[in-house]
Formats: C-alpha cells, sequence, structure tokens
C-alpha cells in the first residue's frame, strides 16, 4: 500500500510542470483553503493530485491521505482546477473552506474503469479478458443497432450484417459457436436487466428478421464491455457460453451544473453497386443456345434451330433476340436515402440528485423502396442519495421503433428483388393491353412498390429499479428490479393487384408480447487486511421469468380494395400462443490480491431453469481466476521501457439454454390436429427426461503489456472453448413418427486467439495520432455428432462430425470440359456417375482471422478517423448466381446475370461456366460449388472529419463546445466476391448462414452534422 | 449485520423451497403426452389427429401425391424449386427434399395410427360403445394399410412399424422388409380394418366400403385380377357412387363429398390445402410451380380423347395452361384418394386380364362416355388393356396415379423410355439413411 502510495506521489511530481508548483509567497494572505481529493467510486483518497487555482499560477498537491492546503492572495470564491494521472481533470468552484472533492478516473490506459459482472474494476486489476468500446466511435454508423456497430471493434467478436436494411438482425459471434440448436448469440446486459435480444417479427421477410437490439438508442450508451471467457462472464454462468454484452447507459455527475446536448445529423445512403444483369437480347441468346443444346442431347424433345423460342414473330417466335427490348427494374426498386438523427440530453446533478434525461428520434431509409426504419426513444436515469449510505435510483427507457418492411430475400410471392432483380429483363412491365403484369411468377414492380403495405411498430420499455445501501463501511446490500417489456405489433396488406392479394385481398395482423422480469439481490464485500492483502466478495441470486404471447389474425377476401382491416375480410383465422420459463439462480465470487501483485478470483453460479427434466434443473458452473502484475516486481520496476505487465490465466465452466423451447424436456401432444373442423389430437413432442445444460469448458490465457509510458498498448489471449452436452434436436429416423428431440447430443470446440494493439503514434503538441488494432482468429470444429445435419435451402449447408459448423456441402466442380463444355465434378466415390455420394465439404463460413484497425488524427480542433473492418478466409455460397445463371434453363421464369455470359460456345473454351443445358441436370446442378466464392474483404467502415469550434467562437454562440463533422460508411470494399456484399445472407436461421440469396448490400452513406453543449 | 444475514439466509431457504414450483412450467398450448386417450372424446379426438397426418401438406396436402403426377408424362415444371425436376427427368437424387418429405409424413400418419390402435382398446370410459371403439380402431388400420401401401408402392419394402413411439430409442434400427412383406402387412391390415367398421357411406373417413375399394387397388397392384375384380364389384354395385355427368361435377363450383368420392380429404379455411398453390398461376395466387405439359394438354382438349375432362386445365391471362383441378379460396379444395371412377377402371382391366372383354369393355365406356367421349373400339386384350391405360392418363390427368399405373404394368421402357429398372422405385431419403443405419438404399442410387 505504502508503495503504491508513493509511485502514485512521485508520478504525481514527475508530471506536474514545475511552474505549477512555484508558490506566490509575497502575496497578501487573503484565504485559508483545505480539502482533501478521494476517487469518485472506491472513495479511496487520491495522492499527488495536482489543485490550482484558475487564472493564476498558484498550485499545490495533495498529500499521502489526499488532503491539500493553500494560503492564498484570492478571495473566495474562486475556482479550482484539480487534475491527476488516471482521471478526469475537474474545476470546483471554492466557496468555503474544507471541500471534499470527489475525482472520476478517466478512460485511459490502466486506471480504465471496466464495468464486470456486478461491479467495476480497473484494468490493471483485471484477470478476465474483456474489451470495453467507447460507443461514440461507431455512432455514426447508421445501421440501426449498436451491435451492428461494433463490426471490427472488438477482437475476437464476429459481427455481420446480413443485410444493408437498417435495424435488422446482426449476427454477433464472441469467440465462435458453440451451439447448433440453443442460441450463438451473447447475453445482453443493460444496465443490470437481461433484455430480450431474439426478434419478435412473425410476418415473412424473406428470411429476415427485424433485431429488438435495434431499440436502443445508441446516443444514450455511456459504455460497452464486451465479456469473453469464462472468469469474465461467470457470474453470468448460466448465460456466458456466448459472451456477455454489457451495456452502462448515461447517468448524471452529483453536484454537475446542468448540461445540455444537442447532436443532429442529416445524410444520404446509396448502394456502391447492384447486380449487372443480361440485356434483352443477352438473356435470348442464351435462352436460345439452351435449346439447340437441349435438342442435341436429347432428340426426342424436338427441339431445333428452327424452333428455337426466339425466332422471327413471323414464324411464330418470340422475335430475333435483337429485337428484344430491356427493361431496367432495379434502379426503380433502389433509390438514394435520407438519413437524419437527432439526439437531445440534459445531464447534471446537485449534492444528492444526479440524472440524465435524453430524447432521440432516428430515421433511415433503407436503399430498397419502400423500407424505413425510424426509432423515437425516451431516456431518464435517475439517483438519489438519502443519506451517506443509501442510494436508490432508476434507469427507464421508452422506444417506438417503426418499421416500414419488405419481402427482400427468399420467397417468390410479394418478393421485391423477385420483381425487381429476379425478372427476366426482356420482359415489359406492361401486357399489350399496356396494362401492368407482373411476370415470371413475380409481382409486378410498379404494383408492389404502391400496393402493399407492411409495416411493425415496437414499442420497447426497458427498466431497472434499484436501491442499495451500506449496512457496514464494507458491505453493500443493492436490490434490484428489472422490467423488460416489449409490444410488437405487425401488419401486412396485399392487395387485389398482388400475387398474395389475388384472391380479395390478405391482411394480417401478429401481436406478440414479450415481457421479462427480473429480481435480483447481490452483498459486496471488500476489506484490506493490513498492508499488502486485499479481500472482496459478492453473493448474490436472481430471479427471472419470461412470458411470451402472441394473437395472430388473417382476413381473406374484402369487397374492395378499400378495406383494409380485417374486420372487413370475408374469411378470417386466428390464432394465439403463450410461452414461459423460469430461471432461479445463485451466485457468490471472491477476490483476493497480495501486494497488488498476485490476483485471484473465484466464483461459483447455480442456475435453474424451468426448460430442463425434471432431475437436470440445476447447473453449476465454477470459474477460476489468477494473473501476475509482473512489472511490480522489483526486477522490473526499473525498466523504464516496459510500462506495465501482466500475465493472467483463467478456466471456466459456462451454460447454455438459449434457444432452445421452453418446454423442450416435455413429452407432449399438440391439440391443433384437427379434421373435418373438429379437434383432434396428436404426438408432438417426445420426453426427454434427461436434457440438461449445455456446458462449455472455457479457458483463457492472456499477457497485457504496455510499453513507453503506454504508448503501446497491447493484449494478447490465446483461449480454448469446449462445449459438451451440446443442446440439439438429435434427428430421428422418421420410423418414429417424430422428426427429433431435445438431448445433449454435441459436442463442439473453439479455440483461437485475439491480439488487441492500441498505440499512440505520435504525441505532438497539436497533432496527436492514435491506432488501434485488433486481430483474432477461431478455429471451430463440430467434436462429435451423431449424424450430419443439413441445413439451408438445397442442404447447402451440413453440419458434421469432424468439420466446421456451417460448412459448406456441394457438389465440386473441376473444371469445364473444353471440347464438350460441361461441367465435370468430383466422383468422390469413383462410381462413375455424380450423385448426392459426391457431395463433398469445401470450405464453411469462418473466416481465417477477422478484426478492425482504427486511426485517429487530432489537429488543433480537428479530428480524423478513419475505420477499416476485414475478414479473411471465409467462403460465402452465391446463391443468388445460382439462380441468375440458369444458362437459359429457365427460360422467361429467371433473369439471367451477365456472368452467365461467360459461358462455353464452343470446342476449346477456357471458362469455368459451362455451356446451357438443363437446370439441375448437370451443369448448372444444385449445390454445385462454382457459386461458392471467397468471401474476404477489407472495407472502410466509417471515415469521420470532425472539426471543434474554438471555445472562444463557441460560446459566442452560447455554446460551451460545438463539433461539426461529416462522415462517410463504406466509402470502399475490397473482395473478390462477385455478389454485392460479402457479408449477405439470406436467412436468419444461424444454422444456414453465408448463404446469399440477393439481399440489398450495405449502402455507402455520407452524413453531415453538429453536436453542441451548453 | 448477523441478523441481516440470517434474514437473507431465511430469504434463501424460502426461495429454494418454493424453486421446486417456480420451475415447474407447464405448456398451455399442449398436454403431457403421459395423458392422451382415456376416455370417448380423447379417442375419438386421436383418430381424427390420425386424418389430419393424411392430410397434411407432405402427404395428401401436396407432397407424396405429387409424386405420383410429376413422375409421370403429364407435368412440366415451370417453377423454381428444381427438385421436381427430378421427377420429370425420372433421375431422382436421394436428397430430393420431396422424397424425405412424404416419407417423414407418411411414417407420422403411422405413428399417429400406431397410438390409437395401441391405446383405444384399453380405454374403459362406458360412454366409449363397442361400435364407437371399433370404428375409430378400425379407422386407424385403414389409414395405416393406405400408409404402407404408399410406402411399398413407391420404395418397395420399408421398416414396418406396428406400435406407438413413446420414446427416442424405440422403432429405429429395424431394417427394411421385403416389398411383399410391406405389401402383406397392408393387407393384414386391412382385413383388420374391414369386420371392425360400418357398412356405412361416408367420403371423408373410413368404412367398410373404403377397405373395400383400396382392396380392389390393391389386388389390382398385386395382379389379384378374381379378387380386384370382387371388392371393385361391391362399389360399384353400391347406390351410393356413381359417375357424375359433366365430369367436371366432382370437383367444380366447389363441390366436395359428391357420389363420384368414394375417399376424399376434407380440407376448410382453418384447415387449408396447399395443392391450389402449386397449381394455379400467380395472377390467382398460386406459384404454377408445375403445370401440365403440351402433351396432356392436347389430350385433353381432343373432343375425342379428353371430352369434358378439358375443364381440368385453363389458361392464365399470358395464356399460359395451368392445372385447375384445385383452385378453391380459401383453399378448401378436396385431395381426392378413391373415386369411383378409379373403381370402374380397376374392374375394366381386373376383367381384361382374365378375358372378359365384353365386360372390361363395359366398365371403359362408362368412364368414356361420362366424359363424353365415344365407345372404345378396342378388340383384343392387349389393345383393351392399353385403351384402359391411356383412359387413366387423362381421367386422372392430375391425380397421382400415372407413374404407379405405368410402373405396375411394366411398360415404364415402352411408355416412359425409362430402362434402368432401378428407377421404378424411388431412393430412400439420403437423410434417413444417414440417421439409420439399418436402413438400405435402393439399387442404383
Amino acid at each position: 500500500m505504502k508503495k503504491k502510495l508513493l509511485m502514485q506521489f512521485l508520478l504525481g511530481i514527475l508530471l506536474i510542470p514545475y511552474g505549477v508548483l512555484a508558490q506566490n509567497t509575497n502575496a497578501t494572505i487573503n484565504s485559508n483553503l483545505s480539502g482533501t481529493i478521494v476517487d469518485e467510486s472506491s472513495r479511496e483518497p487520491i495522492i499527488g493530485a495536482s489543485i490550482k487555482i484558475k487564472g493564476t499560477t498558484h498550485g499545490v498537491l495533495s498529500d499521502s491521505e489526499g488532503r491539500f492546503y493553500f494560503k492564498t492572495g484570492q478571495k473566495l470564491p474562486y475556482t479550482l482546477i484539480i487534475s491527476s494521472v488516471g482521471y478526469d481533470t475537474k474545476e470546483v468552484v471554492a466557496k468555503t473552506n474544507n471541500i471534499d472533492i470527489q475525482l472520476r478516473a478517466n478512460n485511459k490506459e490502466l486506471s480504465e474503469i471496466v464495468v464486470v459482472g456486478y461491479g467495476t474494476q480497473e484494468r490493471k486489476n483485471l484477470i478476465g479478458s474483456i474489451t470495453k468500446v467507447n460507443p461514440s466511435e461507431v455512432s455514426s454508423i447508421p445501421v440501426g443497432s449498436i451491435d451492428a456497430q461494433l463490426q471490427g471493434k472488438v477482437a475476437g467478436v464476429q459481427i455481420s450484417s446480413a443485410t444493408g436494411v437498417p435495424g435488422e438482425a446482426v449476427n454477433v459471434r464472441v469467440r465462435g459457436a458453440t451451439s447448433i440448436n440453443a442460441d450463438n448469440d451473447p447475453l445482453y446486459v443493460i444496465d443490470g436487466v437481461f433484455i430480450n435480444s431474439n426478434s419478435l417479427q412473425t410476418i415473412g421477410t424473406g428470411g429476415k428478421a427485424t433485431s429488438p437490439i435495434a431499440d436502443l438508442n445508441p446516443a444514450d450508451i455511456q459504455s460497452i464491455e464486451v465479456l469473453k471467457d469464462a472468469e469474465a462472464t461467470a457470474l453470468y454462468g448460466s448465460r456466458g457460453a456466448n459472451g456477455v454484452i454489457l451495456i452502462s447507459t448515461k447517468r448524471g455527475n452529483f453536484e454537475q451544473a446542468p448540461k445540455v446536448n444537442i447532436n443532429a445529423s442529416f445524410g444520404q445512403a446509396k448502394a456502391a453497386k447492384l447486380w449487372e444483369l443480361t440485356t434483352g437480347p443477352e438473356h435470348a441468346q442464351l435462352v436460345n443456345e439452351w435449346w439447340i443444346n437441349t435438342g442435341k442431347d436429347t432428340p426426342s424433345l424436338n427441339r431445333t434451330v428452327a424452333n428455337r423460342p426466339f425466332r422471327p414473330v413471323s414464324e411464330g417466335g418470340r422475335g430475333l433476340p435483337e429485337e428484344q427490348k430491356t427493361y431496367d427494374r432495379l434502379s426503380e426498386a433502389f433509390r438514394t436515402a435520407t438519413l437524419q438523427s437527432y439526439d437531445v440530453s440534459l445531464t447534471g446533478g446537485t449534492k444528492t440528485t444526479k440524472y440524465y434525461i435524453g430524447g432521440g428520434f432516428n430515421s433511415q431509409e433503407a436503399i430498397l423502396k419502400p423500407i424505413t426504419f425510424n426509432r423515437a426513444s425516451f431516456k431518464v436515469n435517475l439517483d438519489q442519495k438519502i443519506n451517506d449510505k443509501v442510494q436508490i435510483g432508476v434507469s427507464n427507457s421508452f422506444t417506438r421503433t417503426y418499421r416500414n418492411q419488405a419481402r427482400a430475400g427468399d420467397g417468390p410471392q410479394g418478393g421485391l428483388l423477385q420483381a425487381a432483380l429476379h425478372t427476366p429483363t426482356y420482359l415489359s412491365p406492361y401486357n399489350e393491353q399496356g396494362v401492368l403484369v407482373g411476370r415470371a411468377g413475380f409481382d409486378n414492380l410498379t404494383l408492389l412498390l404502391e400496393n402493399y403495405d407492411v409495416h411493425s411498430t415496437s414499442l420497447r420499455y426497458i427498466g431497472n429499479l434499484y436501491a442499495e445501501a451500506y449496512l457496514l463501511p464494507n458491505l453493500k446490500f443493492r436490490s434490484s428490479w428489472g422490467v423488460d417489456y416489449n409490444n410488437y405489433n405487425e401488419s401486412e396488406y396485399w392487395n387485389t393487384f398482388l400475387l398474395l392479394g389475388a384472391q380479395g385481398g390478405l391482411a394480417t395482423s401478429s401481436i406478440t408480447q414479450f415481457s421479462s422480469l427480473l429480481n435480483e439481490q447481490t452483498l459486496t464485500y471488500r476489506q484490506k487486511i493490513g498492508e499488502k492483502h486485499s479481500f472482496g466478495a459478492v453473493v448474490g441470486n436472481t430471479l427471472q421469468s419470461d412470458v411470451l404471447t402472441r394473437t395472430y389474425a388473417e382476413g381473406r377476401g374484402f369487397a374492395n380494395n378499400s378495406f383494409t382491416i380485417i374486420s372487413s375480410a370475408a374469411t378470417t383465422t386466428s390464432t394465439q400462443s403463450w410461452s414461459k420459463s423460469n430461471l432461479a439462480s445463485f451466485f457468490a465470487k471472491a477476490d483476493y490480491s497480495y501486494d497488488n501483485k498476485y490476483l485471484f478470483n473465484v466464483s461459483v453460479r447455480a442456475d435453474g431453469s424451468s426448460r430442463f427434466g425434471s432431475d437436470r434443473k440445476w447447473g453449476y458452473f465454477p470459474a477460476v481466476g489468477a494473473a501476475w502484475r509482473v512489472k511490480q516486481e522489483s526486477f522490473l520496476r526499473d525498466v523504464a521501457v516496459l510500462s506495465d505487465l501482466k500475465l493472467k490465466a483463467s478456466y471456466g465452466i459456462v451454460g447454455n439454454q438459449n434457444g432452445i423451447g421452453n418446454f423442450a424436456a416435455q413429452g407432449l401432444w399438440t391439440g391443433g390436429a384437427s379434421y373435418q373442423g373438429s379437434a383432434g389430437i396428436a404426438p408432438q413432442q417426445l420426453a426427454n427426461p434427461d436434457l440438461k445444460w449445455e456446458r462449455t469448458n472455457q479457458f483463457n490465457v492472456g499477457v497485457d503489456a504496455a510499453l513507453w509510458n503506454g504508448r503501446v498498448a497491447f493484449e494478447l489471449n490465446y483461449y480454448t472453448k469446449y462445449t459438451r452436452d451440446g443442446l440439439l434436436q438429435l434427428a430421428l429416423p422418421s420410423t418414429t413418427g417424430f422428426a427429433n428431440y431435445w438431448s445433449n447430443a454435441a459436442e463442439i470446440s473453439n479455440k483461437g486467439f485475439e491480439l488487441n494493439i492500441n498505440t499512440t503514434n505520435i504525441q505532438g503538441r497539436n497533432f496527436v495520432w492514435t491506432s488501434s488494432f485488433n486481430l483474432a482468429q477461431n478455429i471451430n470444429n463440430i467434436e462429435k455428432l451423431e449424424a450430419p445435419l443439413k441445413y439451408g435451402s438445397r442442404d447447402l449447408i451440413l453440419q458434421q462430425q469432424g468439420t466446421p459448423l456451417y460448412s459448406f456441402w456441394v457438389y465440386k466442380q473441376l473444371y469445364v470440359d473444353p471440347q464438350t463444355g460441361n461441367a465435370v465434378y468430383e466422383d468422390v466415390n469413383k462410381d462413375g456417375q455424380i450423385t448426392v455420394a459426391d457431395r463433398q465439404i469445401v470450405g464453411s463460413i469462418w473466416p481465417k482471422f477477422f478484426g478492425g484497425l482504427t486511426n485517429n488524427f487530432s489537429y488543433k480542433g480537428f479530428e480524423v478517423s478513419a475505420f477499416l473492418a476485414f475478414q479473411y478466409g471465409n467462403k460465402i455460397y452465391n446463391h443468388n448466381r445460382f439462380f441468375g445463371e440458369g444458362g437459359g434453363a429457365r427460360d422467361a421464369a429467371r433473369v439471367i446475370l451477365a456472368s452467365n455470359l461467360a459461358r462455353w460456345q464452343k470446342p476449346g473454351d477456357i471458362t469455368d461456366v459451362p455451356r446451357p443445358d438443363g437446370v439441375n441436370v448437370n451443369n448448372y446442378r444444385d449445390g454445385g460449388s462454382r457459386w461458392l466464392e471467397d468471401g474476404s474483404f477489407l472495407r472502410l467502415r466509417s471515415l469521420n472529419i470532425a472539426y471543434n469550434l474554438p471555445k472562444a467562437f463557441a460560446k459566442k454562440l452560447g455554446a460551451e463546445a460545438f463539433k461539426v463533422y461529416v462522415n462517410g460508411t463504406n466509402l470502399f470494399l475490397i473482395t473478390n466476391y462477385t455478389g454485392l456484399d460479402p457479408e449477405s445472407s439470406a436467412s436468419s436461421d444461424q444454422n444456414a448462414q453465408g448463404i446469399d440469396l440477393g439481399t440489398p448490400p450495405q449502402p455507402r452513406s455520407f452524413q453531415a452534422g453538429f453536436n453542441i453543449t451548453f | 449485520m448477523r441478523a441481516l444475514k440470517y434474514i437473507y439466509s431465511i430469504g434463501i431457504v424460502a426461495l429454494l423451497s418454493s424453486c421446486a414450483d417456480y420451475l415447474d412450467v407447464k405448456p398451455l398450448e399442449s398436454i403431457s403426452d403421459t395423458q392422451t386417450i382415456y376416455d370417448k372424446a380423447s379417442s375419438e379426438t386421436a383418430i381424427r389427429g390420425v386424418y389430419s397426418a393424411l392430410a397434411s401438406g407432405n402427404y395428401y396436402g401436396t407432397t407424396f401425391q405429387s409424386i405420383g403426377y410429376l413422375s409421370g408424362d403429364n407435368i412440366q415444371w415451370t417453377g423454381s424449386q428444381s427438385q421436381v425436376q427430378e421427377f420429370i427427368n425420372k433421375k431422382v437424387n436421394a436428397d430430393n427434399s420431396t422424397i424425405a418429405g412424404a416419407w417423414t409424413a407418411i411414417y407420422v400418419t403411422i405413428n399417429r395410427a400406431n397410438n390409437v390402435l395401441a391405446k383405444v382398446p384399453t380405454v374403459t370410459d362406458p360412454l366409449l360403445t363397442e361400435t364407437l371403439k371399433n370404428q375409430i380402431i378400425g379407422e386407424a388400420y385403414f389409414i395405416r394399410a393406405l400408409a404402407y401401401f404408399d410406402l411399398a408402392r413407391t420404395w418397395g419394402g420399408v421398416p414396418i412399424v406396428t406400435k406407438p413411439t413413446a420414446s427416442p430409442t424405440e422403432n429405429r434400427g429395424i431394417g427394411r422388409s421385403t416389398q411383399a412383406e410391406t405389401y402383406a402387412q397392408v393387407l393384414k391390415d386391412l382385413d383388420a380394418a374391414e369386420p371392425l367398421l360400418p357398412l356405412t357411406t361416408d367420403r371423408y373417413r373410413a368404412t367398410r366400403k373404403t377397405v373395400w375399394a383400396l382392396r380392389a387397388r390393391y389386388h389390382l397392384y398385386q395382379k389379384e385380377w378374381a379378387k380386384a375384380e370382387e371388392y371393385a364389384t361391391k362399389l360399384l354395385t353400391d347406390t351410393n357412387y356413381r359417375l357424375l355427368k359433366p365430369f367436371n361435377t366432382f370437383f367444380a363450383n366447389d363441390a366436395r363429398g359428391t357420389q363420384e368420392s368414394v375417399f376424399e380429404i376434407f380440407y376448410s379455411a382453418n384447415e387449408p390445402n396447399t395443392h391450389r398453390n402449386q397449381w394455379q398461376p400467380q395472377t390467382n395466387g398460386g406459384t404454377r410451380q408445375w403445370a401440365p405439359n403440351d402433351a396432356i394438354v392436347a389430350l385433353l382438349n381432343d373432343p375425342t380423347i379428353g371430352g369434358t375432362r378439358s375443364t381440368l386445365v385453363a389458361k392464365d391471362n399470358q395464356n399460359r395452361w395451368y392445372g385447375n383441378l384445385y383452385y378453391r379460396t380459401p383453399a378448401s379444395d378436396p385431395s381426392y384418394i378413391i373415386r369411383i371412377a378409379e373403381l370402374y377402371l380397376i374392374r375394366a382391366e381386373a376383367r381384361a386380364n382374365q378375358d372378359k372383354l365384353t365386360d372390361a369393355l363395359a366398365d371403359l365406356n362408362a368412364v368414356r362416355d361420362r366424359a363424353g367421349v365415344a365407345a372404345s373400339t378396342a378388340a383384343s386384350t392387349s389393345a383393351v388393356l392399353l385403351a384402359i391405360e391411356n383412359e387413366r392418363r387423362v381421367e386422372f390427368a392430375l391425380e397421382p396415379h400415372r407413374w404407379y399405373d405405368i410402373v405396375r404394368t411394366g411398360r415404364a421402357a415402352q411408355v416412359f423410355n425409362l430402362t434402368d429398372a432401378n428407377r421404378l422405385v424411388l431412393p430412400i431419403p439420403a437423410g434417413e439413411l444417414l440417421i439409420d443405419k439399418s436402413l438400405v438404399q435402393n439399387q442404383g442410387y
């Protein structure tokens, strides 16, 4: 302890300019002022802090008990400026003698305060692997939800946006994926409330889902901590296997004058590129080729040059290829989207109250008409000290998220991209009578855009009420009650101009309500024994109850298109559902540190879940961790170049139960098997009384180091995760009459490393350049799986023992025979024919490595920040090309992509696109590897340029600070992928990732805005 | 402090004891499988559950039926799902999703029937009369017979399951019986069903007459001509069944349960039939995933061949033909399993094979007459058989017969140009082979 104090004292002295220390002893003494400086959160005295009277050169340092003393010629009141290493500089108006000043630790280096499970810690004392993100670095990226903004910011966390539609679900994987049928999504905890992150969407939008995380306004968020290893997530035991994302919203400060912050931005977004399609003549040419080729292959078809489809009209054909027109539908469907965002907040506090009030409105159009995302949010956080020992507080956030939606993925009817992209370009949108008609089995784009209405409104309240009391100076009791309530109201209307509404119109309404009630008690104890021993403990319990209900109604057959509400439909059907799960948990954690050198943690959590078999409800999840702050040892203390060095290791077991059915362990019969309008019952699900927790053993070893006084800081972690009793809907032979049952049957491993480097490259007087780089690798493998499982369209994904999750199962095309023009596939079993037995695994969605690089430059008032995200070595299946490279076989039923023009035409042609023949016969076989592509990319996620107006100028405007900025996202994308966006994924099914069926790409956007603080 | 800890620990103890209840959450939409069939009402609802499996989208709803007509030579593929094309090309891969769906749906039906067969006999509710109990059991036997019949004619020999599945370890690894053994199971179940069922007329549920109708078809497939004739005659002499004129009377104008029908599946707005979705053009809210091909359109529109059966096809606003047997909104079209026309043609074929040509022609011409087509002039046995084959093609143009007819008569090489005998049965779904090692794939797949 003494050494620590001494060090801080010395450090303080070193860093205070000597001028400050010079005291003017000749002046008349007009006042005496004494006080103490303490740490705001730990309330420990701060030694060596510099206290300076504003406008003078007069300054002193605090002593070993944090006390300071002034004799000065100044008359009270006057302003003090207090600064100390590791703390934010603070100005305090001194009115009377004996003032207490609290400093808040700043966000830099070792003393960075990191929010951990049920508490906070300084980074230097962390044992677990936790990455902290400052949301302001990414808040200008217009994607709707905070998780999407984090892409590339956190080592080991892979985030991909499956579409460019703002507010849609994002795939977040912390250190790989551990489960096939249970969730792989991390747990989100906001101000202590475990929130729902599963979409409540029920209407079909082409395999996509909206993101419940988009209900949070990123502007309200103070900090985000991503907890990755077992030590960090231990106190979330049952929920920690996929990592925990702790979100802390903004709160006020005690004794802070009211501060108003206004932020506004406007911008536009546009697709960087769209699909290249064949023209009408090209399409017709390919169809003719296909016709003639198949005629040659199978003479009985009687397909010849003479009766080719595109022959002169006079011969009964559709006209020669060169006579065909080209109709551009894509530019009708895509637009330059408008983005706007406004946030206002008020923070402040009195001696006993602090508050944060925030309001925001965010409106983003998608680049695909008519999709929009609107979020209006309102937040109030209040903390009230009752006395020195007791404090209560509330967090409230209320959000209304309104979305105009579209089917922009799989599925023909009502599909916007089907109408815009998949319709052959040579087909006119009008029929002979000049009436708009749908083609190729899809809706007419113009009619579609004008005649459907699909929208949803999410009302979300997330709130928390807490009371905490110091029962003893070292013992704190906290009780917290939380709510996550979400009312999700969707409706669809398709009138008679549309395929879905063809039979008198179709309207649906679905109201889903999710509520999660949470109660939690913790007791926290912290004690120093002697000089060298520090001991802390937390015990607590949590009760959580989740209820999901849904009411759905559907109406068909309206009198005319003026009636759009189900009550006026001729035929109505409705249904209702209800589901509930309960969780009870007890946890305890103890930490001990010796001499600030050796740190130990041990924790255990017991979770009981209503989802499991009667004797298997409880799971026990222990974790241990240790760290050695090597720099504190005498042999390193004098090595100046090394400013910090810490070795850490942790091991623990965490659980998972999310994503499985609430009644997964029970044997059930359904009452829904009706016949002839009378109720029927039927077996629904087989019981598994042994169903239990999925458990992941996690090991982490890491080193944290800093060089040259923190100019270079890096963290390197190596981890292994091994999941046992993996929750799986184990496939049953159909002879049982069941498709599958819930079991603990899979074993999956993940291992990898994560590297984080933060550097201050240039630290000039006016010019500062800092960089932050992260890189991670995760190797995933299915260690045990009784029988392979197939997912995705055309079984493109195969989960199989010995290969990674989400591996692509394809017919491997070796080459196109230059003589015949036919694709040659690898005959794996060498039986001379290509059958399903020749499908093989070729690559997976996992990148070999991924990460991000951020560079920040500041020069005087200017700030420039450039943020790159990248991944390398992953595969993506361009299923859109499968459809668009039908080689003419789909004729008038599907567009042909321009890439199909590279087809083989005559002997000697070297190409990988075979000659057109039948669909799924050979050359255009479902699941061919030709469409499996490299999904590596490097993208400039965002570029920010900001200018802080000079203080004096800001003052003239009545503002404390005034910042203007411009920002661009996705300004470039470097990739070999031939689709629009290598992150595209058609399905929100976690087992069918990496299949691109044509979705709106992440747009390129430009925004300008300002931020004023009063 | 000590007091507080004490209070806290009391709280924990209280919590723990209530935890058992707290963690015991029961669903509201389903019931426990330990209390399923125990009285009259539950017996009645359970048998309806078996019919609902028969009616499911993957069985008689759409998928299984589609195998029968797509594999023939009447239908072309006009949609995006290329597994359809495999049937038309008669090159079905083991990973075809249609066969997987149908296979699974049929075994789901069998398991539901097995539950009824195992549990209803043990019910001791006095309200459940012996007659009603027998009827329910008989219906379950009938449906199981139909299920094994469909399995046998599509895949050959299959695993035979006759007990309900109560746990994941049961009814697996059974291995395939031969096709003959599977057909024997069909006959055994039909034999069991027959005496239990009442001699009534119900076109949506099985009666003794429905059993006879299926037996007629069964014996036809077994080439047991006399028996086929015998059982067909039982229906054909029943005045509750007759050929209706014009042809479309049995399906047009939202008709259902007509006298034409021996057994059809009931659908309604709440229990829709997905079939129309595949057949109807987009302008009628369908996908036109498949459509009648040029050949069958020509045959149906030929007044000397199709006659009034031309009403099975129609043209959409882009001048494309589509099948119009399933067309209703809401999608309440029945799925037709056995029509009286089939029994005429069964008896015609059975008689022709017994060289009763006059009688055979009488039956054949009854069907032709109903369609407004002149009587057949076929004179030899082979000519009559060919005439029957051709008649079946147009009479059941959009119903699932053509493939099975050509396969059972051994004429696939001549008619479909399908010379690979291995292709006369479909492959066992690849997914089933992966999870049940006792299954052996059919030759050639």
